[in-house]
């Protein structure tokens, strides 16, 4: 059931009306040598406003995974030697989950599942047949960082603000902190072994909105060490 | 009978035929390869519709894939785009000290991205779907959006005849349908918007509004002065944004890329004559505009009913470009198609794919021969703080388009009244106008299928 916003168009009835209105003005054109131009409201032309479907149980196609696609896909990713063998940023059994994208290019319904292994220092990743539930394929490699996960945000705030570098932020309360991926740079003097390791500059914002560090902090949550750039 | 006249039967005439032309069933909807959910398919004033799948991506957002069009005059819907979305969006700042690859190193999507809220789709409808994080979450975060686009062309035909002076006005107001969505990005926020217009024209552009990074004082040579006095200059800084375009031109793939330069050639009887060359650019490589240079994706398989090959032409506008790093130089990068070559820059993040493989330079440094070409466009703000900056800043937008070369034998909008002036333009009638034969006399058939 498709449904309109009245907000967003009156009730259709304006558009009726603005399509009267440039017929009868096209006419005129055509019919008088010397008719106006004619004037078109610049009116917003409604788009379709379908009510939001629930969540399917299984997507298709290019379809985002659902919820429910990547919970499958995280129990099949993690097998019991990666539950067992890596470590996650805290330093518990078991890898740190990334993330999870849909592969459409691969023919059936894919899940590709991220995960980051503290222990090896070695970005997992494991391909989910989602159709037959099993895992397909596996790959690990060292030197790749992506984006860090929510876990690994907070993590890397609480190492700045237990660490002397960090002495200004008084406690955790209220602070949002950004973690922006870092690769060390060439000139890099303060923590060369990013990008090897795993590490974030965080960018921390108060309950007030006010952005207390920029870009001096790089936390390396492998090493669990706070370096100050520059 | 005025020459104008006979023109005008002679286009119905066209009309007629174009209209019987169009097989049964050839309306049929492309079966795109999503639900519902994530399908958007919106027909705009004029007949155009655009029909589409979109999902959010962690990294790199917004994404449309299988984008097709149909318009008023060439109803049967036809592949342009398999794919086009953010490639990366890279900000170093003018000290030297800061530089972020956003995409691959906070990303777009997942919880970077905002819920629509306030005045963020006013007049649109606000999409529901997953935010593509980890744990997805559903939530409001595409606005599509009709919008008008100013005048879409205007024509006023004048005769003269026995009964004085007539005209006929064409003029038409255009629209685009307007996907966008918001990121966040700690202080900065991010609209990525694609503009889907109904002459088959494609915009891709970023807009950054938000704030200006706080604590980043410099001095007056990367600096400018916002708030009283010169206390405080706020660092200059680029926005370097990356898209990836993959076309699929009438679905059926294999295009090649063509390079156009123009150059002055001598001289003419009262000025100078130019030049227009065709370079075909058959293996991978990285290029840059010089004054009089394009380039289009052309199909080498699909013309449009005049017999033209399908294409699309890219059409950059302003652009800074960023000379600190070698993959911020090239405006566009054609690349073969490959599942590893995901961001312009911060690529190596799939540990299916080689570690070395980290930019667009990466990509093509083998040259390989292209069949299944990919287009990377960057376009660079350079952006130089004013005390308009805060706040929050006014939106800047940085993109570019792709227009249809030949996609279709005639502009999309065309109305009734010029349905049959495809061709060499009329010639002005001359005093004895009795066998005035338009080029477009012979009527084609609709422009969909080849």
């Amino acid at each position: 059931m498709t449904r309109f916003r009245q907000w967003a168009w009156g009730l259709g009835i304006a558009t009726t009306s603005a399509v009267t209105a440039f017929g009868v003005a096209a006419w005129q054109a055509n019919a008088a040598p010397t008719a106006p131009t004619p004037t078109v409201a610049a009116e917003q032309p409604r788009v379709t406003d379908p009510s939001p479907l629930p969540e399917a149980a299984t997507g298709r196609g290019s379809d985002a995974l659902t919820s429910g696609e990547v919970a499958t896909a995280r129990a099949v990713a993690l097998t019991p030697q990666l539950a067992a063998e890596a470590e996650d940023v805290t330093g518990k059994a078991g890898p740190e989950y990334l993330s999870a994208e849909v592969d459409p290019e691969a023919g059936g319904r894919q899940a590709e599942l991220y995960f980051y292994d503290y222990k090896t220092e070695k970005l997992v990743k494991q391909v989910v047949d989602l159709k037959t539930g099993k895992l397909a394929k596996s790959f690990a490699a060292t030197g790749m960082q992506p984006p860090a996960s929510e876990q690994e945000t907070k993590t890397a705030l609480e190492l700045l603000v237990a660490d002397p570098l960090g002495q200004s932020l008084a406690g955790m309360d209220g602070l949002v902190p950004t973690a922006h991926i870092y690769t060390a740079k060439p000139a890099d003097q303060g923590a060369s072994q990013c990008g090897k390791s795993r590490c974030v500059q965080l960018i921390v914002q108060t309950e007030d909105g006010e952005f207390l560090s920029v870009s001096e902090f790089v936390v390396d949550l492998s090493g669990r060490t706070v370096a100050r750039l520059k | 009978m005025s020459y104008r006249k006979l023109v005008g039967a002679t286009a119905l005439l066209t009309v007629a035929l174009l209209g019987a032309a169009v097989p049964a069933g050839a309306q049929a909807a492309p079966a795109l390869p999503c639900s519902a959910a994530s399908t958007v398919k919106e027909k705009l004033p004029n007949g155009t519709t655009w029909q589409l799948c979109w999902r959010i991506h962690d990294k790199a957002g917004l994404m449309l894939e299988k984008v097709f069009v149909s318009t008023k005059l060439n109803p049967q819907p036809v592949q342009v785009l398999d794919s086009i979305r953010l490639a990366q969006l890279h900000v170093p700042y003018d000290t030297g000290d800061m530089e972020f690859d956003d995409l691959t190193d906070l990303g777009m999507g997942g919880y970077f991205l905002e819920t629509l809220d306030g005045d963020d789709c006013q007049g649109g409808s606000a999409r529901v779907g997953s935010d593509g994080s980890g744990d997805p979450q559903l939530r409001k975060v595409l606005c599509v959006s009709a919008e008008p686009s100013g005048l879409a062309y205007r024509g006023r035909e004048q005769n003269w005849d026995e009964n004085g002076e007539t005209s006929v006005l064409s003029s038409k107001q255009g629209h685009d349908l307007v996907l966008r969505t918001i990121s966040k990005l700690s202080w900065y926020e991010y609209v990525t918007e694609f503009r889907l217009h109904d002459d088959g024209q494609i915009s891709a552009r970023l807009g950054a509004t938000g704030d200006l990074a706080p604590e980043t004082e410099a001095d007056a040579a990367r600096g400018w002065p916002i708030g009283k006095g010169a206390d405080y200059k706020a660092t200059m800084h680029y926005h370097n944004a990356f898209w990836r375009v993959d076309f699929n031109l009438d679905g059926k793939g294999g295009e090649r890329v063509d390079q156009y330069d123009t150059t002055l050639d001598g001289r003419g009887e009262m000025t100078a004559k130019l030049k227009t060359t065709r370079t075909a650019i058959a293996k991978e490589g990285t290029f840059s505009k010089v004054n009089q240079r394009w380039w289009r994706v052309t199909s080498q398989s699909s013309k449009n009913t005049d017999g033209h090959p399908r294409s699309y032409e890219l059409v950059t506008g302003g652009d800074d470009r960023y000379e600190g790093h070698p993959e911020t130089k090239p405006d566009v990068t054609f690349s073969q198609k490959n599942p590893c070559d995901k961001y312009a820059s911060g690529n190596a993040s799939d540990p299916e794919c080689p570690v070395d493989n980290r930019t667009v330079l990466d990509f093509v440094k083998d040259k390989e021969k292209m069949t299944d070409p990919v287009m990377w466009v960057r376009v660079g703000f350079h952006h130089v703080p004013r005390d308009e900056d805060q706040s929050p800043m006014p939106m800047h937008w940085q993109g570019f388009d792709l227009v249809p070369r030949d996609f279709t034998a005639m502009n999309q909008l065309t109305p009734d009244e010029r349905a049959g002036e495809n061709g060499n333009p009329q010639p002005e009638p001359s005093d004895e106008p009795s066998e005035p034969v338009p080029s477009s006399a012979q009527p084609v058939p609709s422009g969909a299928g080849g």
